[in-house]
């Protein structure tokens, strides 16, 4: 079993991750002894904003992710089940609700604040007007229409946006007496810029034979990206991992020897089940490309602070049609000359999951590239079958070798 | 002499071939808890009925579930033993349907019986032999009573819940009710059937089609999977035991790729 346990390939900047995760949210409690104002946000949440009024935020659904991969989220589900919230529902919530029953006194310091948008992801509201419920926070819900087109950045829709980040803005302002300050919003766009850039550019060199990156680096470097926006922290971490990644590439050294399959991974990872990706490594399959990893990069304009940032708001994740999203997905086959496509099909997450079967499609009959689709739970450990799974990747490894 | 080990969550299946790929020998046994031990076993059964010795094999190759736990040199995927031991047999099948003890499966193969294509069950046994053999217990009819008793029935009754526990449920309230038992065998024999082709349609129904796995010895789902497909299958004369020929060949193959 141990070498089965054995953590996968990752880059030295990766290795950073783990700590720089503890230290976020261990800064966020000696910022609540100071005083200073907790936001639990979901995930597509303008952290810059918040982090321009000096709160601090922090995701439940960071927690939720750790939780899994460190095998204690279990508890937390427990505790939300038992409270009537139903095993169906999006695991992230219920472990996120478990520790919000449960005392918080863990990772997460308890929150002044609740701020969550509804865009991309169904559960979002339900659960910030749940955990409000429980522990009677303030709660801001912002709104994103779907953007069916990309006109939808620049019209009334992005308006829209721009007058509910003004909204916030005061409602925080007068809640907490603090002050909104446009230039360091301003310097904190650019940080978060770079931030993006740096990412961006890093992806790209995954083009590269051999990969220099692989899944498991895309999946812990992601964090600073979400969370982390508008800090030197975040762009010392990209600065550091693009350099590493850039001499991999001179040196033409990939994460992995002898790569023989490049494969894109559609959806979360399962932070519970991290040793799949060395499984698939272990059988010359690297990870090349996931949507997930582009998810939170977004350039930003300074000169246009706040619309640029509604439109991150707006273009963030899945709040995109699904046509625009499976066109990226389509390039990506030839940008990064993938061999194959892993859908994760995740019971947690619908919204990410229901046009897998079209994508999938589309990859047979238009692409000819092999796909496997297999079911199982970002965060839940119950939800997955791990000889089954196994079996089916085979499978697929083994299709791949033939053509 | 070769030997192919299908290692599978329901039954362990041996086949001993000779070098041009011909069946010698077979047997099939229970896996139980114990991978290696059933593996064993069906071995040394299968040697047996041939008067064969350990050391007449050249090569072993296994495959299923516990696959990585027997004793072989090599061991290969499901999808690829199923599509070697089918095109071996029928070379003009196109579309495999295999529904074991505990995974469904459809592949797509070209003519030269390469995968083109596949799908599988996901989490949920209820496509599987397992839904049958919960089943068939619940309604006390061993699993070899269920075909004859379904081409018995004359209006099998319709189960709308494909979960096997909601689905068990379901039986007992209909035989509570009044209904006959082989109504609600072929009733049960529609429902995986109906699962299945659902599942395969992904990937189409191109002809010829064969059904295999120890489900297909069944003739009542055989009938109803037909009718649902609208095609009439080949059938290999032991379905359950393809996938383990499929690897015997495979022992052939990498015998002499390693000679």
């Amino acid at each position: 079993m141990s070498s089965q346990r054995e953590r996968s390939r990752v880059l030295q900047a990766t290795r950073k991750t783990g700590e720089l995760i503890l230290e976020y949210f261990s800064k966020a409690w000696d910022a609540k002894a100071q005083g200073k104002p907790i936001a639990w946000i979901t995930v597509f949440t303008p952290v810059e904003l918040l982090r321009a009024l000096d709160i601090y935020p922090i995701a439940p659904e960071h927690f939720g992710a750790m939780c899994s991969a460190r095998g204690v989220a279990l508890g937390y589900f427990e505790e939300a089940e038992k409270k009537g919230y139903s095993q169906n529902l999006c695991s992230y919530s219920r472990c996120g609700l478990g520790y919000a029953l449960s005392g918080m006194s863990g990772l997460m310091p308890p929150p002044d604040l609740l701020v969550t948008f509804r865009n991309s992801c169904d559960v979002y509201v339900k659960w910030w007007q749940s955990l409000h419920m429980h522990l009677g926070t303030p709660l801001f819900v912002g709104e994103a229409p779907y953007v069916l087109t990309l006109e939808d950045l620049d019209n009334y829709v992005l308006d829209y946006v721009v007058k509910q980040l003004e909204q916030l803005v005061k409602i925080v302002e007068e809640k907490f007496r603090l002050r909104f300050d446009m230039e360091r919003f301003v310097n904190i766009i650019k940080l978060s810029d770079r931030a993006s850039e740096l990412w961006l550019e890093t992806l790209k060199l995954r083009r590269s034979r051999p990969c220099p990156l692989g899944g498991r680096d895309s999946a812990s470097d992601i964090f600073p990206l979400v969370i982390m926006q508008g800090t030197e922290e975040a762009i010392r971490f990209y600065e550091e991992l693009l350099e590493e990644v850039k001499k991999k590439v001179a040196k033409a050294e990939g994460i992995i020897e002898n790569e023989k399959f490049r494969l894109l991974f559609d959806g979360i990872w399962l932070w519970h089940a991290f040793d799949l990706i060395k499984y698939f490594e272990d059988r010359g399959a690297v990870f090349v490309y996931e949507p997930y990893s582009e998810a939170w990069a977004h350039r930003l304009d300074a000169s246009k602070p706040l619309e640029s940032l509604a439109r991150k708001v707006l273009a963030m994740g899945l709040n995109v049609d699904i046509d625009l999203r499976i066109e990226r997905f389509l390039e990506s086959i030839k940008e990064f000359q993938i061999d194959g496509a892993v859908l994760f099909s995740n019971r947690s997450c619908k919204s990410w999951s229901a046009p897998q079967l079209v994508t999938a499609d589309i990859l047979s009959k238009k692409f000819n590239i092999p796909h496997l689709l297999f079911e199982a739970d970002m965060a839940d450990p119950r939800q997955y079958a791990e000889d089954q799974i196994k079996n089916r990747i085979d499978a697929f490894l083994e299709v791949l070798g033939e053509t | 002499m070769y030997v192919g080990i299908d290692s599978g969550a329901s039954a362990t299946k041996t086949v001993i071939i000779n070098k041009n790929g011909e069946i010698v020998s077979y047997a099939i046994v229970p896996s139980g808890i114990n991978f290696k031990l059933s593996s064993e076993e069906a071995l040394r059964k299968a040697l047996e009925s041939s008067r064969l010795n350990l050391k007449d094999i050249s090569y072993a190759v296994s495959t299923g579930y516990g696959r990585a736990l027997v004793n072989a040199k090599y061991v290969s995927s499901e999808i690829t033993c199923v599509s070697r031991g089918i095109h071996k047999l029928f070379p003009s099948v196109r579309t495999i349907i295999d529904v074991g003890g505990q995974d469904s499966k459809a592949v797509r193969i070209d003519e030269n019986g390469r995968v083109l294509d596949f799908v599988m069950n996901d989490k949920c046994a209820a496509g599987t032999g397992r839904f049958l053999e919960v089943m068939s217990s619940i309604l006390g009819k061993p699993i070899e009573e269920l075909s004859r008793l379904h081409f018995k029935s004359s209006k099998p009754i319709k189960i709308s819940s494909t979960c096997t526990v909601f689905a068990e449920s379901e039986v007992i309230s209909h035989i509570s009710q009044g209904s006959e038992i082989e109504d609600a065998i072929a009733g049960l024999h529609e429902a995986i059937a109906e699962r299945i082709y659902n599942m395969s349609s992904r990937i189409g129904f191109e002809k010829d089609l064969a059904f295999t796995g120890g489900v297909a010895k069944n003739q009542g789902f055989v009938d109803a999977l037909s009718k649902k497909i609208g095609v009439a299958p080949t059938l290999p004369e032991e379905p359950q035991i393809i996938c383990a020929f499929g690897a015997g060949l495979a022992a052939i193959k990498k015998h002499k790729e390693n000679v």
